[in-house]
């Protein structure tokens, strides 16, 4: 049989994925301890204080991998919801709607992180400032997706209606993004910003730590979440019987 | 003012917001894995109590 | 059996849509009062002040557009589908794109029509400036539409759950702010003075990408619903 063919049969499988998956956490958490470690001696330790923003920078190596990784998850869901609705494979249609509560936690700390940043450089706990905003959109299209699953009796129709809403949140996504920005340069003068000017190397490196630090936990998380859903939707089934039978002995 | 408490706030508040996402399937997963072996070893039984009534 | 053409299925669809409408004309006639409602308690919940409601009124007509276009759409598909014609339009053989496409029109035609015909008299309640009364109406021509095709989506989404209509608000309108954000834009800029055309511009491009990717995504989402 064609190799490609096989891995993606394989990966398929219910069965295989979870014992795969199950293989895959705890390297996957133990990189999310290691960088997370690296990323925060080198931000709160060694990364001197911003001349403008002066220790409050030390926010923004959580704000802006969590904003990314929020943005970036959502992309995620969009193309597993894709994969999901065109081939119909179940195991892409449990990672779409497990990729979801994740998102929205990165989404939530974005916001947090970023209004806690914003009382001592604005003086205000919020700003309708671009990024905020877009990210507050973004929290309402999680949660949407979310609620939509969780409206569905049925686990498939749910994942699978949760998954093409993913889909149509992501082709206006970057809508969303652009024309907040704009909207936001019409009718404010700049405010401090955190891009624009270059980064200095000392900042650039807890950010690039803690960002893929994110990943890793995002991929953690989202594995485990899976697993769950596979194992409640297929609890009548062979594997999982084997499974608890075995877990007994 | 100081940025202390702020920067503060904002790493204990993501710190319990991935911890909690990231317990919430480990314990519900706990959960359903004693569910099942309740129900499994229930039907178990039964299979048993049902040859036993078999051979009588 | 021959398949009738697709516009002589598609006019048919619109035919009874239409009829459907005239029938429960009562109905519909609710979410257009509620626009009126809707705009007439801001002026009594900020103030009578001319200033103040010229500044906040195309913000104002825009959100409450919104809302009334949200309130009809959970009827969109609702009925078809509680008594089984939606599934009688799928076994037809037509595309379902197509029949999607044929709702939707006739949904603007009853919702997004009536809001560009109240949008003068809006306009006057909120005192919105002279200048900014055509770009309203315009910016409501190519905006409303819009409204309906993504409007669709949700609605086809949410149509076999028992209480649909609160997600369907919470689906949809996160998925309008580029537009609200464009036409409100489009509007102040005219009052002020300024040029307009880009955001229009951009409003109309949206339309015709909503328009050609919408119907196939309700579809989908139909087809989602009914299996």
């Amino acid at each position: 049989m064609n190799p490609i063919y096989l891995f993606f049969h394989k990966t398929g499988s219910p069965p295989w994925f979870y014992r795969f998956a199950g293989k895959l956490i705890p390297w996957l958490w133990a990189g999310f301890v290691v960088l997370t470690a690296i990323g925060l001696y080198l931000g709160l330790l060694r990364a001197p204080p911003d001349y403008q923003q002066g220790e409050s920078v030390r926010i923004m190596y959580l704000h802006v991998p969590a904003a990314w990784l929020s943005m970036m998850i959502y992309g995620m869901m969009a193309v597993t919801g894709f994969i999901a609705l065109v081939w119909r494979i179940r195991i892409m249609e449990v990672l779409t709607i497990s990729s979801a509560p994740v998102g929205a936690a990165f989404t939530i700390i974005a916001l947090v992180t970023g209004s806690l940043w914003g009382r001592p450089t604005w003086g205000t706990y919020w700003v309708w400032d671009a990024r905020l905003t877009s990210e507050l959109v973004l929290l309402f299209l999680y949660i949407g997706v979310i609620a939509l699953y969780n409206a569905y009796d049925e686990p498939r129709k749910a994942a699978r209606a949760a998954a093409l809403m993913a889909i149509v949140g992501a082709v206006n996504l970057p809508i969303i993004h652009y024309s907040v920005m704009w909207w936001n340069t019409l009718h404010q003068g700049s405010s401090i910003g955190t891009s624009g000017s270059s980064i200095h190397p000392s900042m650039l490196w807890p950010l690039v730590f803690m960002a893929f630090a994110f990943k890793f936990y995002y991929g953690a998380n989202l594995l485990s979440r899976a697993r769950l859903k596979l194992l409640a939707q297929d609890h009548r089934k062979r594997w999982v019987q084997e499974l608890l039978s075995g877990k007994e002995k | 003012m100081s940025h202390t408490p702020f920067i503060l706030a904002s790493y204990l508040i993501s710190a319990f917001v991935l911890l909690w996402a990231a317990l919430a399937p480990v314990l519900s997963k706990r959960k359903l894995v004693r569910q099942l072996k309740v129900r499994h070893t229930r039907a178990q039984r039964s299979d048993v109590s049902q040859q036993h009534m078999d051979k009588t | 059996m021959s398949q009738p053409a697709l516009s002589t299925a598609f006019l048919a669809l619109l035919r009874r849509d239409f009829l459907l409408a005239y029938r429960r004309r009562a109905e519909l006639l609710q979410p257009l009062v509620f626009l009126l409602v809707v705009v007439t308690l801001f002026p009594l919940g900020v103030g009578p002040s001319p200033q103040l409601l010229a500044k906040i009124a195309p913000g104002v007509i825009w959100i409450a557009a919104l809302l009334a276009t949200v309130l009809s759409l959970d009827s969109l598909f609702r009925s078809d589908y509680e008594d089984g014609t939606l599934e009688q339009m799928v076994l037809s053989g037509q595309p379902l794109a197509l029949i999607a496409l044929a709702r939707i029109v006739a949904h603007w035609l009853v919702a997004g029509l009536p809001i560009i015909l109240l949008s003068p008299l809006l306009a006057l309640w909120m005192n919105l400036p002279d200048a900014g009364v055509p770009v309203l109406i315009k910016s409501l021509a190519i905006g409303t539409p819009v409204l309906s095709l993504i409007g669709a989506i949700g609605g086809a989404l949410t149509v076999s759950l028992k209480r649909g209509g609160q997600l369907l608000s919470l689906l949809v309108f996160p998925l309008y702010v580029p537009l609200l954000i464009l036409a409100t834009s489009a509007v102040s800029a005219a009052v002020s003075g300024l040029p307009y055309n880009g955001q229009l511009g951009l409003i109309l491009a949206g339309m015709i990408a909503a328009l050609t990717l919408a119907p196939f995504a309700t579809a989908a989402a139909l087809k989602l619903s009914l299996s």
